[in-house]
């Protein structure tokens, strides 16, 4: 039993960093209708540059936390308004393109501007072990779940409630006659980016200080893409979620079969739901009316 | 192109002479560098006013449409010739939430609402551009006009008919708190009925919200019915203008658009005849 509750949390820690990373997948895709495949590489460069002021400007958590934001949102706008504002208009095919594009070349940007060695951010927290019980949890566990779930509210209720939430849906489902509408696209384009690159800054951080920091960080993308899939492209707080049952199924998997499984587990998951909801679980399906 | 028994309009003085809240003023469209939409178009529509533009496919009237919204760069569009003006002042190169707040707005053809929001959602994207205060206001103002939106204010709006999805169109462009309102073909794949209720909201944003309107139409008898003054598009030039009376009177207007049989019509007339009536519905 203990075994199963540990296994379950460290699953919903790592589920939480994919859910996180899933969330800023869906955050694009909900107002621009692309997927940003370099999701992962910027995920990975704002993990360096938190690791970049730790080592040279203070290890204090909130500045380094602070920092690593706006680095996150300076590289969405400025990845938004290089390159992808000029694409806008132009196939979703050659767009999704020149995001791979985009991903190899930050991928490589880290071994010019780092090195290709680990490191570990250390910011003296995150590492203590909580007991309750006899189940020991790491502060950082608690801290990345307990962001995963306020962030997964706030966006609800952004998208649910402000008017640029709403203008962000609109935009997606029909951006020409949300400029019609004095709604300004690329706006809209430009604070997604910046957001959904703040998001996944977030995640990448917190991965570096419970795991390590090395040029093969990028990889978390791909493992968060299938939580967004599984929970439905389109929606944001499913892709939290099915983040976080990614995690856990991995890590039971991981634990009870084999840990061969581990790499597994979360794909056959995504096969399966896919084949009975192909729009993901919290997916909305096209409404066709004519 | 059109053979008339009445005097020629075209032999009027040029439509300049009206002056209008809007004015389209010698344009000519491109698209692509390549495909000419509009050749020189000269069109006014003066404030208080329903004025109806009307013309088959292809004719060119969303695209004088789009260029007043300023979208026509989302399809490689062009300005090549001429301008265009809003109340005096040239807005031919403003951006598309610019020209909102000036007042132009326009219900785009096949209403286009948003599907997935719901209809209150779909109103506060109208008032985008406007202040919570007064998105409150004009949303009572819309509810009033259209009390069928506000008993289903909470539904997604792509569950709405096609009636219902016009109306909520109408509703959202009235949110920006237009004062020229264009509205391309509302009465597009509706039923007579359902229409019927379309243009008495029409005549009474007119009427009693003194909005100046801009009415695109395949549908030339609705059209004429209720406009003040109507310009006839064919492939990118205006054939005809004038009032409705003088455009229903004329011959090829009756049979083209309006449906009227003309009898008695023989030999080489007729196959000239024919002929044009080919080209106008093509």
């Amino acid at each position: 039993m203990q075994y199963l509750i540990q296994l379950l949390i460290s699953g919903l820690a790592v589920g939480a960093i994919y859910g996180l990373i899933a969330m800023a997948f869906a955050v694009i895709y909900k107002s621009t209708g692309l997927v940003n495949f370099a999701q992962g590489e910027m995920t990975m460069i704002v993990a360096y540059v938190a690791w970049t002021i730790s080592t040279t400007i203070s290890g204090n958590v909130f500045v380094v936390a602070f920092g690593a934001i706006v680095a996150a949102v300076l590289l969405g706008l400025v990845i938004e308004r290089v390159v992808m504002r000029p694409m806008l208009g132009e196939p979703v095919f050659s767009t999704v393109m020149v995001t791979i594009g985009l991903a190899v070349i930050l991928r490589s940007s880290i071994n010019f501007i780092w090195d290709a060695y680990p490191h570990a951010l250390d910011l003296g927290v995150g590492r203590h072990v909580v007991r309750i019980g006899s189940i020991g949890v790491r502060t950082g566990q608690i801290a990345v779940i307990t962001t995963l779930l306020l962030l997964i509210a706030g966006i609800w209720a952004f998208f649910r409630y402000s008017k640029f939430g709403i203008a962000m849906r609109a935009v997606a489902a029909d951006d020409r006659t949300a400029l019609l509408m004095g709604i300004s696209a690329p706006r809209v384009h430009g604070f997604a980016w910046a957001a959904s690159s703040a998001i996944a800054g977030i995640a990448g951080v917190f991965f570096a200080m419970s795991y390590d920091l090395s040029p093969a960080m990028f990889q978390l993308g791909l493992k968060a893409f299938p939580a967004t899939i599984l929970g439905g492209l389109d929606a944001v707080l499913g892709s939290g979620l099915g983040g976080l049952l990614i995690g856990v199924t991995e890590n039971l998997a991981g634990g009870y079969v084999s840990s061969g499984m581990k790499e597994v587990a979360g794909f056959l998951m995504i096969i399966i739901v896919l084949m009975i909801r192909p729009f993901g679980i919290f997916g909305e399906r096209d409404i066709e009316r004519v | 192109m059109i053979a008339s028994s009445q005097p020629h309009p075209s032999s009027d003085p040029p439509t300049s002479a009206r002056e209008g809240m809007l004015e389209f003023r010698n344009v000519r469209i491109v698209y692509d560098n390549a495909i000419e939409a509009i050749r020189d178009v000269s069109i006014a529509v003066p404030a208080g006013g329903i004025v109806g533009l009307l013309g088959s496919n292809g004719a060119g009237k969303s695209t004088l449409l789009k260029a007043m919204s300023g979208i026509l760069y989302t399809e490689e569009g062009r300005l090549e010739n001429g301008s265009i003006s809003f109340r005096g002042a040239s807005v031919d190169s403003l951006a598309p939430d610019e020209l909102v707040r000036r007042g132009i707005v326009q219900v785009p053809e096949g209403r286009r609402v948003f599907p997935a929001l719901t209809i209150d959602e779909n109103l506060q994207m109208g008032g985008y551009t406007r202040s919570a205060a007064e998105i409150r206001e004009q949303r009572e103002k819309v509810f009033g006009l259209f009390p069928r939106l506000y008993e289903r204010r909470d539904q997604i709006a792509g569950y709405m008919s096609g009636g219902e999805q016009q109306m909520l169109a109408i509703g959202r462009a009235l949110m920006t708190r237009p004062m020229l309102l264009a509205l391309d073909e509302p009465s597009l794949g509706l039923a007579p009925l359902i229409i019927d209720r379309i243009y008495e909201v029409i005549a009474k944003l007119r009427d009693e919200l003194k909005l100046t309107v801009l009415l695109v139409e395949q549908n030339a008898q609705r059209a004429l019915d209720i406009c003040d003054y109507a310009y006839i598009l064919e492939t990118g030039r205006v054939v005809l203008d004038g009032p409705p009376c003088k455009l229903s009177a004329n011959q090829d207007v009756q049979e083209f658009y309006l449906g009227m049989s003309g009898s008695g019509r023989k030999s080489m007339r007729e196959v000239k005849h024919y002929k044009r009536r080919k080209r106008w519905l093509s």
